[in-house]
């Protein structure tokens, strides 16, 4: 086992972690604000580590920059439809009245 | 030796999952519940797929079995609970009778499966004979040589189904107002912000990747089915923030493109009864060109009838704002 074997996987494991930490807290908030907040983790840093964790073991530049791409799409992702899901909650606990932009 | 047992374990997992998931989506008495389940069902299925080291059909159950199966079942839900709230309704079906129809089913299950545990394994297989002869189908993918070569009746068969599909939902449809776009479309709401960055990034991705797939299709997993569903979602993106608004008719660059596939795929299989051998045969030299024609126009025909039964629509216009 290298110390790059090493290194990935306290990468991996760390973001294992991330996104364990997100479920539970996804499972167990009350608010959807707070849900989001803790699905935002995982998301963000939780993905991150392990496509760094990948990224490490990759067999080529190419393929280590394919898996940044995943992790960045995914991250664009995550964050409009967070904020899309907080928009419409915020709507609907406001009534009619409009949401802050 | 534990690397195998990981892979035990991962696959009894994945089947327990399915088969769990399958259980939820039949009994469940919520509707909402059951079409998320749905879509949840469509990822482990594709991750089944790539399991068996089948990635060309992973990819078009993730694209089309969840991704756009998935926005079709919720586009129809939210048409069917526009006047009444979700209720859980008594199951009408007697005990008895579940139970009946329950025995009979497993049973037919348990003679099959016996009837196919006992069969003998046959010497000598297409698939064998379809990676001999890839040589000559023009194309370097067993796959897409399978689907517009040796057997591209099927394929034609499978974009005629679309079309019909696409057709009688159309005739049975009433109203274009079915997953329309998010209500900040109206007067007081503004669209939110990361809309449009997010937008003018996908976009230009999604052509990317469609054509990627269309042109990868020749020698390595893609083709028409999976360009054209990652064509599809294109569309139905941007119908669902409003970049494309729904008309009762098609216009005529719409209606060629939807017959498009059919007619040049036919019109190419029935050039071959007197350019080559056979109908559906290409002129020798012309496989790889021709494959590559009418997968692309198969990729359009694809994506819009998907496109157009998410919208419930007949046709598309740019939304003027």
């Amino acid at each position: 086992m290298s110390w790059l074997d090493v290194l990935s996987a306290v990468l991996l494991i760390s973001g294992g972690i991330f996104f364990l930490t997100g479920t539970v807290g996804m499972l167990r908030f009350s608010s959807c604000y707070s849900r989001l907040h803790a699905l935002t983790k995982a998301d963000n840093a939780g993905l991150g580590l392990i496509a760094l964790g990948l990224m490490v073991q990759a067999e080529s530049l190419w393929v280590a920059l394919k898996i940044l791409l995943v992790w960045a799409l995914a991250l664009l992702a995550a964050t409009v439809s967070a904020h899309l899901i907080a928009r419409f909650s915020l709507r609907v606990d406001r009534g009619t009245q409009r949401a802050p932009p | 030796m534990i690397e195998q047992w990981f892979l035990w374990g991962f696959d009894a997992l994945l089947a327990a999952g399915l088969i769990s998931l399958a259980y939820q989506i039949v009994a469940g008495r919520h509707m909402f519940r059951s079409v998320v389940l749905f879509i949840v069902f469509g990822l482990l299925m594709a991750i089944a797929w790539a399991r068996l080291a089948a990635p060309d059909l992973a990819l078009a159950e993730a694209a089309i079995g969840a991704g756009l199966t998935g926005a079709l079942l919720l586009s129809a839900y939210r048409s069917l609970i526009t006047d009444e709230q979700e209720s859980s309704p008594p199951s009408a079906v007697p005990r008895w009778a579940a139970l009946l129809a329950g025995c009979l089913a497993g049973g037919l299950v348990a003679g099959i499966g016996w009837v196919v545990v006992g069969l003998q394994s046959p010497q000598e297989t297409a698939g064998r004979l379809a990676l001999q002869n890839l040589a000559d189908s023009g194309v370097d993918n067993p796959v897409t040589a399978v689907l517009l070569n040796f057997r591209s009746i099927d394929t034609l068969g499978e974009v005629v189904v679309l079309l019909v599909a696409f057709l009688a939902a159309r005739v049975v449809a009433q109203d274009i107002n079915h997953a329309g776009p998010g209500d900040w479309l109206r007067a007081s709401h503004r669209e939110p912000i990361l809309v449009g960055p997010l937008i003018s990034f996908i976009a230009p991705m999604a052509l990317l990747v469609t054509g990627y797939l269309l042109w990868a299709g020749a020698h390595q997993p893609g083709g028409a089915f999976q360009a054209g569903a990652v064509l599809a979602a294109l569309g139905v993106m941007l119908r669902l923030t409003g970049r494309l608004r729904p008309t009762t008719e098609p216009s005529l660059i719409e209606r060629s493109a939807l017959v498009g596939g059919v007619v040049l795929f036919s019109a190419i299989g029935l050039a071959g009864a007197g350019l080559a051998s056979a109908v559906l045969e290409y002129p020798p030299g012309w496989d790889y060109g021709l494959i590559l024609l009418i997968e692309t126009a198969l990729t359009i025909s694809i994506a819009l009838p998907l496109t157009l039964l998410f919208s419930g629509s007949g046709g598309f216009r740019r939304e003027v704002r």
